[in-house]
C-alpha cells in the first residue's frame, strides 16, 4: 500500500529549551480532513508550521508524498496555508491577492486573472474582485485567503484557525463552505483550531493535543465516547467523570454512590470511568434501573432545541446532563430540585490514565 | 438640526498653539517673505534699493551658469539618495528582521551617536581621511597604489553626504521595516515566493511609506548641503547653495542670492510633495 499523503516521523520540535512538540508520528491520508485541537500552546500551530516550513523541526522526518520535507524550502513546498490573520497583502486589491501565487509561478497574466477571477466567483465574491481588501467584510476577506491558498490548486491546504475572528454565525456559514469545498475538491484539508465545535463540525479525524504531544486522533465521535484519556475527557467536555475503586462485589465506589458496570472492571482495581452527558437520564421517581442515583438540579444552560442540565450528585460532584428540551416537559426544574438521574453500565467509558 | 451655532474660540487651545506660530511667523514664514520681496531689489554702488523689478530674476534665469549649477545640485542630490537608500536597505532590513532585539536597540544607539557631534566637525575630520596625505592614501601606499585624487572632487562631496544622510536613512528604514507584520512575509513564502524576490514584492511595498521618507530626507539634506560641496568637494562646480555665498559675497548681490534661494526652496517643496504624496498615495485612488 501507498504511504499516506503526510508522514510525521519521530518529529521533535524545540524552541531553546522549551519542547513545543515531543515525538510526534501520525500520518495525514489523501484527501481527508484532519483537525488539530488543544488548549493553547500544546502545539498545534506549530506542527501545521512544520509542514509549511515556516518553522524546521528539531529532530525527525516529515514526508509529503513519500518525499523528505526537510530540506524543502517553504517556497518550493506547495502546501499554501489559510492563516488566522488572513495575512492578505493589503497593497494588493482581491484579484491580485489571488493571484500572487500564480504569479510566483510564472504565470502569464491573462490566464493568473481568468483563474483568479473563477476561484473569486466560486466562492461567490467575484463583483468583488477589484476592490481594496481593506475595504471587505470579514467574511469576505476570508473567502480571499481561501481562493488565494486554493487557486494553486495545492494537493493539501493547510489552515490555522481560520474562522477564530469571525462572527459566530458566519462561523457556521464558513465551516459548511469548508467542508463543502472539502468535498468537491477532494484536497487534504488540515485545520488547526482550539474550538470543539469546529473540529467536530467539519473533521474525518480529530488530534487532541497537550502538551506537545498526541492526546488522542480518531473520529469525533470516538474522541467524544470514548476519550483516552483523562485530559481528553475533560478538554472535550459536556460529559461526567465517575472516579472510584472497585469493590469485591464488581461495583465502583464513588462519591456520588456504587455504580455497576457490567464487569468491565476488576475488583481491587482504582478506575476513573467517563459517562457522556446526553446519556444520563433524569425522571422525578426513582426508576427501577441500574446505576441511579439523586441529584440537585443547581442550573440549567438551554441552547436552542438542547438544554444541558447542570446537579450536584452526592459527595458534591456536578454532573452535566444533555437534553432535548421538549423531552422535559412535565419535569419541575426550579434549582434545587432533586431528581434522579441514572445511566446504562454500556455507556460508561473506563479512562486509562 | 442644520443650523449650528457660531463656536466660540477655545481660547485655551489657541494659548498653546501661540509660541509654535508666533515662532514660526517671526523666523520662518517673515524671513521667506521678506527674502521673496528682496529677490525684486536693486543693488546700486554695492548697496541694496527696495525696488519692484525683474531684473534679478531675469538675469539668474537666463544665465548658463546658473542652470548648470542646478542641474549639478539636483544630480548630486537625486545621487546622494539613490546610493544612500540603496546602501542603507540591506542594513536596515539587517536590523529589522534578522537582528535580535537588543542588538537592533546597541545599533540605534549607535546610529544616533555621529549626531552627538557637529556634521561640520565630522566633515573636517574627513577631510584629513581623504586628503592627498591622508589616512587613505597613507594606507594604499603601503600597497604601492595612489595617492589617489579623493578630496575636492566629487567623490568627496559624495561621501560628505553619505555621512550627513546614512545613519539617519538606517534609523528610518529600520523602523519602517520592523513594523511590517512578518506573518505577511511568511505568507508570501508559503505562496511560492523566494527570500530576495519577497524583498521587493512583499517587503518593499509594506514599507514603502518609510523607505519614501527616508529618502526624502536625504534629498532634503543634501540638496542644501553647503559643508560636503565646499570643504570636500572644493566647491568646484559650485553648487546653488555655494552659489549663494559667493552670489551675496561679491557686489552685495543679496537680491540675486535670494533669486537662487528661492528657486531651491521651490525645488525642495516640489520633490518633498510629490514624494509624500506617493508614499501615502493608497491604492485604487
Amino acid at each position: 500500500m501507498a504511504e499516506p499523503l503526510v508522514v510525521f516521523d519521530n518529529v521533535v520540535k524545540r524552541f531553546g529549551a522549551f519542547e513545543a512538540v515531543k515525538r510526534m508520528n501520525f500520518e495525514i491520508r489523501e484527501g481527508e480532513f484532519l483537525a488539530f485541537m488543544g488548549p493553547s500552546g500544546c502545539g498545534k500551530t506549530t506542527t501545521l508550521r512544520m509542514l509549511a516550513g515556516l518553522e524546521q523541526p528539531t529532530e525527525g522526518d516529515i514526508r509529503l508524498a513519500g518525499k523528505s520535507l526537510v530540506n524543502v524550502k517553504p517556497h518550493e513546498r506547495g502546501t499554501p496555508m489559510v492563516w488566522q490573520s488572513l495575512a492578505l497583502f493589503p497593497f494588493l486589491n482581491a484579484r491580485e491577492n489571488v493571484e500572487f501565487g500564480l504569479k510566483m509561478r510564472g504565470l502569464d497574466k491573462p490566464t493568473r486573472a481568468r483563474k483568479a477571477l473563477d476561484w473569486l466567483e466560486r466562492l461567490g465574491i467575484g463583483e468583488f474582485a477589484e476592490r481594496d481588501v481593506n475595504s471587505l467584510s470579514g467574511g469576505q476577506r476570508q473567502r480571499v485567503a481561501l481562493a488565494r491558498a486554493l487557486v494553486t490548486e495545492p494537493k493539501i491546504l493547510l489552515l490555522d484557525e481560520p474562522l477564530s475572528a469571525l462572527d459566530a454565525h458566519l462561523v457556521i456559514r464558513m465551516q459548511g463552505v469548508l467542508t463543502k469545498l472539502q468535498r468537491e475538491l477532494g484536497i487534504t484539508f488540515v485545520y488547526v483550531t482550539h474550538s470543539q465545535s469546529e473540529a467536530f463540525a467539519m473533521a474525518d479525524r480529530v488530534v487532541i493535543m497537550s502538551r506537545g504531544e498526541i492526546a488522542q486522533i480518531g473520529p469525533a465521535r470516538d474522541i467524544y465516547r470514548t476519550p483516552a484519556s483523562r485530559f481528553v475527557a475533560e478538554f472535550v467536555g459536556r460529559n461526567n467523570i465517575f472516579a472510584g475503586t472497585v469493590n469485591a462485589a464488581g461495583n465502583v465506589d464513588t462519591a456520588a454512590g456504587a455504580f455497576t458496570l457490567g464487569g468491565k472492571a476488576k475488583p481491587g482495581e482504582n478506575v476513573s470511568f467517563v459517562v457522556a452527558a446526553d446519556v444520563v437520564s433524569i425522571s422525578t421517581a426513582k426508576p427501577a434501573a441500574q446505576n441511579v442515583f439523586a441529584a440537585q438540579l443547581i442550573s440549567e444552560e438551554f441552547v436552542g432545541s438542547m438544554v444541558t442540565l447542570f446537579f450536584e450528585a452526592p459527595g458534591g460532584a456536578e454532573v452535566k446532563v444533555q437534553v432535548q428540551e421538549r423531552l422535559l416537559e412535565g419535569i419541575p426544574r426550579e434549582p434545587g430540585q432533586q431528581l434522579f438521574l441514572s445511566f446504562d453500565p454500556s455507556h460508561a467509558h473506563i479512562l486509562k490514565g | 438640526m442644520a443650523e449650528s451655532r457660531p463656536a466660540k474660540p477655545d481660547y485655551y487651545a489657541i494659548a498653546w498653539r501661540m509660541p509654535l506660530i508666533v515662532w514660526q511667523g517671526l523666523f520662518f514664514v517673515g524671513p521667506l517673505l521678506f527674502m521673496l520681496a528682496m529677490s525684486f531689489f536693486l543693488v546700486k554702488n554695492y548697496r541694496m534699493e527696495a525696488a519692484f523689478q525683474f531684473s534679478n530674476w531675469s538675469r539668474m534665469l537666463s544665465k548658463g551658469f546658473f542652470w548648470d549649477a542646478y542641474a549639478y545640485t539636483l544630480w548630486l542630490a537625486v545621487l546622494a539618495t539613490f546610493i544612500t537608500s540603496i546602501a542603507a536597505f540591506p542594513a536596515s532590513y539587517f536590523l529589522a528582521f534578522k537582528a535580535s532585539e537588543r542588538l537592533r536597540r546597541w545599533a540605534i544607539f549607535f546610529l544616533v551617536i555621529p549626531f552627538f557631534t557637529s556634521y561640520l566637525v565630522r566633515v573636517f575630520a574627513w577631510q584629513v581621511i581623504l586628503a592627498q596625505q591622508g589616512v587613505v592614501n597613507a594606507a594604499i601606499s603601503y600597497l604601492g597604489l595612489g595617492p589617489w585624487q579623493m578630496l575636492n572632487t566629487q567623490f568627496g562631496t559624495m561621501v560628505g553626504y553619505l555621512v550627513l544622510c546614512l545613519p539617519l536613512a538606517v534609523i528610518l528604514q529600520t523602523f519602517s521595516l520592523a513594523n511590517i507584520d512578518k506573518r505577511l512575509v511568511e505568507a508570501a513564502h508559503n505562496l511560492g515566493c523566494g527570500r530576495l524576490r519577497a524583498v521587493f514584492t512583499v517587503v518593499a511595498p509594506l514599507a514603502k511609506t518609510g523607505l519614501v521618507v527616508a529618502a526624502v530626507f536625504c534629498f532634503i539634506l543634501s540638496f542644501g548641503d553647503f559643508v560636503s560641496p565646499y570643504y570636500l568637494g572644493g566647491s568646484k562646480p559650485p553648487t546653488l547653495s555655494i552659489m549663494i555665498v559667493d552670489t551675496s559675497k561679491s557686489g552685495q548681490q543679496w537680491p540675486r542670492a535670494a533669486v537662487v534661494a528661492i528657486m531651491m526652496i521651490a525645488t525642495l517643496l516640489a520633490v518633498a510633495f510629490t514624494a509624500i504624496g506617493f508614499a501615502y498615495r493608497k491604492r485604487g485612488k
